[in-house]
């Protein structure tokens, strides 16, 4: 988010540090570089490779297919569904946490008794691991046991089977989805809200504007540039840090149709991959993944320059 | 730097030359401080009795990663000698070449083994690895909701008819409980299929050649389904909705809010705690099975130990030693004692009737009569795949279409033609 311009001093001159020959930048790269080939690049090299192969990672066999595998999971009805609902599941939940989490960040943003321990109680979340909020959440919705059935019994008499009726699971995984990413979102948005400057604002005010106003047509505009930022990361975070609390909390399922409803690419992914030891098949759905962010990066290119307002 | 190299490089050759003892990896996945503690123990044991060996026990996870961890490891040469795999694992491990069957790499006398444990982990006439920790699956009731419902605790219900009578009863004394609760788990399936004495696989079971089809098509899987369906559709029924979820489905039972469940003899121990603590006593009755059919017995369900290939002569043997010391009559007596696993020997459960231990713990009783009376035969051995833990999750899937509403009919074909096809694309790899 940072724009870097070269600096100039009052005279006018430009004040840039410029290397002489081209070794010694690359020097001072060589480190990322290094470790970018080895954790990333090479690894995103032999997976576009084992993706062209039938392979198993316990038998170590290999038989070329060429784009078989990538034709296979096309064609397949369960991975057409798999990415159907991972789409829902995306928009879902980052409209869903986003407009969520600048509500709260607004309200908390008030000058009000307590604003501060409100911020911290909805920052809390984020400390919890992934792993802890799924097994949380599991017991919380046991259909027999859990603390919601119980009171929801004594209160309306209706005890919800909330992880195998496929509409509710899939609600249930989006709305812990969404819990799990609030804490992070809102702590942008206050920081961003904060830094609001207050000419603007008192001015609207002054001028007339109601406070719905003031929200919509002048602070919601100045944090574009923050919601922006908040929807690249929402989208990468809900296709792939969905996985540890479906995984905890449905294992995917319901089954309903060609897949579990709560099975989303990243889950499907690891289930093949790491569990069904499917090596191959996991790979191409690697590259099929890859190509979906690429395009989402893309995109956040291409949008960012034209419809984010930064602001002076 | 060059300094600390030049000390590895002087000091390296001196220390192994030192070191005249041959070091096993044994790679496991018990996390808990309870049974890897034991584990531990008996090979803290076992290294002061045998000066030449040193055996190094050590956690890697669930078996799925310790599979993983083991095969790469292989691969690079620095395989552990000993490792524990689970039971669906078998075939897996048999395929990928890694590993030498126990039986060849010395004389081992397995005829203290209780036979459906060993015959289970035998393919091809080859004792493959060594039976460890196994288990098989059991009805618990809690004596007092019965009770308030009219039933006698002393005679639980052995078959699916009995159970759903007895449900019945519970249903009419409105006690805030529903009748029966179990995790959703192929593996309940798969003892079902044998109790029935009908195989899962084809080319007997998977162990004559590669299984290249399932009998989901057959009247005892149609028995299964059925009985899935009936219990759902009076709404006797529960668990959390997840699938394989253990922990969730005892907690309802031991919570009271199930009047019977069924799950491994392994969790005996924790249950009658459980229970305990909750204010009820739990009674232990033989698996129940669909009516009509004789009674088959049980497969055998858990782990083995397995032994490298790509280990010295002398790391194989030290591995194999340590695997039967672990494994000796006493050993096993106190691992039942503290886990509820099957001690896997004869002799042990000799002891342990001579210690007076099913006096004391009689819920134990019923799971070893279950065991030691299985009818030996192809079904009863278990079924071979090398996609099992792929074609497990298809069928408790096709379990959960079932549960929600869809005909057994359908979901069998179903199922049945998914897992058919996990078996085919497995065999793809070997063309």
């Amino acid at each position: 988010m940072l724009s870097v311009r070269p600096k100039r001093d009052a005279g006018g001159r430009e004040d840039r540090a410029v290397f002489r020959g081209a070794a010694l930048p690359w020097l001072f790269l060589l480190p990322s570089l290094l470790i970018l080939a080895v954790f990333i690049y090479l690894p995103t090299l032999r997976t576009l490779r084992l993706a062209g192969y039938r392979a198993n990672l316990i038998l170590g066999t290999e038989q070329w297919v060429g784009l078989g595998n990538i034709t296979d999971l096309l064609g397949s009805a369960t991975y057409r569904q798999v990415a159907l609902q991972t789409l829902v599941f995306t928009l879902l939940s980052v409209t869903g946490g986003l407009l969520l989490s600048l509500g709260l960040a607004w309200l908390a943003s008030r000058p009000v008794r307590g604003s501060r321990a409100y911020r911290l109680l909805l920052i809390y979340p984020y400390a919890l691991s992934p792993a802890i909020a799924g097994t949380l959440w599991l017991f919380l919705f046991n259909p027999e046991i859990g603390v919601v059935n119980q009171i929801l019994g004594e209160l309306a008499g209706v005890r919800p089977r909330w992880l195998d009726t496929p509409l509710l699971a899939f609600a249930l995984v989006t709305v812990a989805a969404i819990w799990k990413g609030l804490a992070y979102n809102i702590v942008f948005y206050l920081a961003s809200i904060r830094n609001l400057p207050t000419d603007v604002m008192e001015a609207a005010q002054i001028d007339g504007a109601t406070p719905a106003q003031v929200f919509w047509r002048v602070a919601f505009p100045l944090l574009s540039p923050v919601t922006f930022f908040l929807v690249f990361t929402n989208i990468v975070a809900a296709l792939f840090d969905s996985f540890a609390l479906t995984d905890l909390l449905t294992r995917g399922g319901p089954y309903v149709g060609h897949a579990g409803i709560t099975t989303f690419l990243v889950y499907q992914l690891y289930q093949d991959g790491f569990v069904n030891f499917r090596t191959g098949a996991a790979a191409a759905q690697g590259a099929l993944m890859l190509a979906l962010v690429a395009f989402v990066t893309f995109m956040q290119f291409r949008l960012g320059e034209r419809r984010v307002h930064y602001g002076a | 730097m060059k300094k600390f190299l030049l000390t590895l490089a002087l000091v390296g050759p001196a220390a192994s030359a030192a070191q005249a003892q041959t070091t096993i990896e044994f790679w496991h996945s018990f996390g808990d401080a309870k049974r890897s503690g034991w584990i531990q123990a008996r090979a803290d044991a076992f290294n002061k009795a045998n000066p030449g060996v040193k055996v190094v026990p050590s956690y890697k996870g669930s078996y799925n990663d310790s599979l993983q961890a083991t095969i790469l490891a292989a691969r690079q040469g620095k395989a552990p000698a000993l490792v524990q795999i689970f039971e669906v694992g078998s075939q897996l491990a048999l395929d990928s070449g890694a590993f030498q069957p126990v039986s060849s790499v010395k004389n081992v006398d397995f005829s203290d083994y209780i036979k459906p444990v060993i015959n289970y982990y035998t393919i091809g006439g080859k004792v493959n690895s060594l039976p460890f920790n196994s288990s098989s699956p059991v009805l618990y009731f809690n004596q007092e909701l019965l009770k308030k419902a009219g039933l006698d605790p002393k005679t639980p219900p052995t078959t699916f008819g009995a159970l759903m009578k007895a449900c019945q009863k519970i249903e009419a004394a409105k006690l805030d409980a529903r009748c029966f609760g179990m995790s959703l788990n192929g593996w309940f399936v798969e003892q079902w299929m044998a109790q029935q004495g009908q195989t899962l696989l084809n080319n007997g079971n998977g162990r004559q050649g590669r299984a290249t089809s399932t009998t989901l098509d057959s009247r005892a899987a149609q028995n299964i389904f059925s009985f899935f369906k009936t219990m759902q559709d009076r709404g006797y029924y529960t668990y959390t909705g997840k699938l394989e979820d253990w922990d969730g489905s005892d907690a309802i039972f031991t919570n009271q809010k199930a009047a019977f469940h069924i799950t491994s003899t392994a969790d005996i121990g924790n249950i009658r705690d459980a229970a305990k603590k909750n204010g009820f006593t739990v009674g232990v009755g033989a698996l129940p099975i669909p009516d009509g059919s004789k009674r088959n017995g049980v497969v055998i369900g858990g782990a083995s130990l397995w032994i490298s290939k790509g280990v010295s002569k002398a790391q194989a043997e030290g591995a194999l030693d340590f695997a039967l010391f672990m494994t000796n009559t006493q050993n096993m007596a106190e691992w039942h004692k503290l886990t509820g696993y099957y001690p896997v020997r004869q002799s042990s459960i000799d002891l342990l009737r001579k210690q007076g231990w099913f006096s004391q713990t009689p819920l134990q009783l019923v799971a070893f009569n279950q065991l030691t009376r299985t009818v030996p035969s192809p079904a009863t051995a278990g079924g071979l795949n090398g996609a099992a833990i792929q074609t497990r999750r298809i069928i408790e899937e096709g379990l959960q279409k079932v549960l929600g509403g869809q005909g057994v009919d359908a979901a069998l074909k179903d199922t049945k033609a998914r897992a058919d096809a996990a078996l085919g694309e497995y065999n793809a790899n070997f063309k």
